[in-house]
């Protein structure tokens, strides 16, 4: 709470640090933020065309995974991010005292902004293919507490491996590989049946990763068309909070030795 | 009189990195039990000295004596190992030059980053900008990126943008002497008005003139012990006294 208080008063440094980082990321580009939107189409497309045109599944399928594909990428782009949020500003750490954690909460806001213009595109798709069941109604408002509870989780692990990250070299590399894992292990491109055919302890395992819940809740939610299934997002909730103090401890101890270390 | 800066048995020590540590190479011998004591080295070791409030202090020494880590543990970028440091009042800590810049950002955006990362609002620098942009005097750089700076010209800016912060405790650590006659002419006035405002002032450097014009009292700091403190003039006479003196 007192973070978030604090992160008020710094929202100006902030502001810069995300407009530095915008800055950085298209240098050289004259299509600017565009690129954001080139990432996941290329996905969709590949997808499609596998699995509509060689496999003929429904045109929906293509729907389904990008309810879940774009608040996935999201995840993944803060991660990564945030592992070279300390060393990447390493001349600001060692010469201006100001709370460490405004480094990796940019990188996150940074990326909030791509999220927005991916979830247009997210939007759109929706408006071309509309689902049986009806798409709009107050359920739709669940994705605010979704939204909020991986936002939660993005900073609770972003810290971790911002802070883990100045203190050991390798972290940076772990965290790529996990990250490859990861895609296999969410719900992104499997099937619901695909994913009822597991045995009961691998499915436990499987949402034991709480992206795993945030994702089925925004797929029921925007695909299926009805509020989330309780479990999932309560286990989402809970790993959230068990992942989110971690990580905040985790930075808080390593935080004072930063300065030393990058 | 009020305390500005207050160190009480400070000692900082930094492990020895040869090489930083795998978190995996960690965990293993967490798991064998095996660790192996760090090499330390000890940068700075029982500092203790007050500086009261409106007083201007320089601190000389040798390279690597332990200078620059004492003025980061002022500027709280850095933490000691042991002891406590007490500052009051907002620092304005010119660290290096181009301290708290980003190479990629333009001369103004930069402005704004560096002036927020000491503490001003959206609003103070609004209205402060064109008075920094003077005191820079870089002309239309201010609109280039920072890569494209020389030496002397990122300087020029992080002295305007202290300059305009108004700082109760001023932090300077050899950045002064890259610039060119008309700027360092402009530092000493702003520096002296400082001091005539009652500003506290702790100057980091190998200038000796410039420690004897500006500051009335000078440590000198020894392998990261205080060697001797008092009275500029007879700090300095001393120090020089110690040091090799270059081939004439």
């Amino acid at each position: 709470m007192q973070t978030l208080l604090e992160l008020y008063h710094y929202r100006f440094i902030l502001s810069n640090l995300v407009g530095r980082n915008l800055k950085v990321m298209y240098r050289s580009m004259s299509l600017g933020m565009l690129w954001t939107l080139l990432n996941p189409l290329v996905m969709i497309t590949t997808l499609t065309v596998i699995w509509v045109v060689v496999f003929g599944n429904s045109l929906s399928f293509a729907a389904r995974v990008i309810v879940a594909l774009i608040p996935y990428n999201f995840t993944v782009y803060c991660l990564t991010g945030c592992v070279h949020a300390i060393p990447g500003s390493a001349s600001l750490v060692k010469k201006s005292a100001f709370p460490r954690q405004i480094l990796p909460i940019a990188i996150i806001a940074t990326h909030l902004i791509h999220f927005g213009i991916q979830s247009l595109l997210m939007v759109l798709m929706l408006l071309l293919f509309p689902l049986e069941g009806g798409h709009f109604g107050f359920h739709l408002l669940w994705v605010v507490p979704i939204f909020l509870v991986q936002l939660a989780m993005c900073i609770g692990v972003g810290l971790l491996v911002a802070g883990l990250n100045v203190v050991y070299r390798d972290v940076q590399y772990i965290t790529e590989s996990l990250l490859t894992v990861l895609f296999w292990i969410c719900p992104l491109v499997y099937s619901d049946i695909e994913l009822s055919k597991l045995p009961p302890w691998l499915y436990h395992l499987f949402y034991m990763n709480p992206l795993s819940g945030l994702l089925t809740s925004y797929r029921d939610v925007l695909f299926h068309g009805h509020m989330p299934g309780l479990v999932p997002f309560g286990q989402a909730v809970v790993g959230t909070l068990v992942v989110g103090w971690f990580g905040i401890r985790t930075f808080w101890k390593h935080e004072r030795d930063f300065a030393d270390l990058v | 009189m009020d305390c500005a800066i207050r160190l009480c048995n400070v000692s900082k020590c930094y492990r020895i990195v040869r090489q930083q540590p795998f978190l995996a190479s960690t965990l293993f011998r967490a798991l064998l039990r095996r660790s192996r004591p760090p090499d330390v080295h000890w940068a700075l070791r029982d500092i203790s000295f007050d500086v009261q409030k409106g007083e201007a202090v320089g601190v000389i020494g040798s390279n690597g004596s332990g200078k620059s880590t004492l003025l980061s543990l002022i500027a709280r970028t850095s933490y000691p190992t042991s002891g406590e440091v007490h500052v009051h009042g907002r620092v304005g800590p010119l660290l290096e030059l181009g301290a708290g810049f980003a190479p990629e950002l333009t001369g103004l955006e930069n402005i704004y980053l560096n002036a927020s990362l000491l503490g001003l609002q959206r609003k103070e620098v609004d209205a402060k900008l064109d008075s920094i942009i003077a005191y820079a005097g870089i002309g239309d750089f201010v609109y280039s990126p920072l890569s494209t700076y020389s030496t002397g010209m990122s300087a020029r800016l992080g002295f305007a943008v202290i300059a305009h912060i108004d700082p109760d405790v001023l932090l300077v650590d050899e950045a002064l002497s890259v610039g060119d006659q008309d700027f360092q002419r402009k530092c000493m006035e702003t520096m002296e008005g400082f001091k005539r405002r009652g500003k506290t002032m702790f100057l980091v450097t190998h200038d000796m003139p410039l420690v004897q014009r500006v500051c009335e009292r000078t440590i000198w700091i020894d392998k990261g012990r205080i060697a001797a403190q008092g009275p500029s003039a007879d700090v300095i006479a001393h120090y020089t006294d110690r040091s090799p003196r270059p081939p004439s």
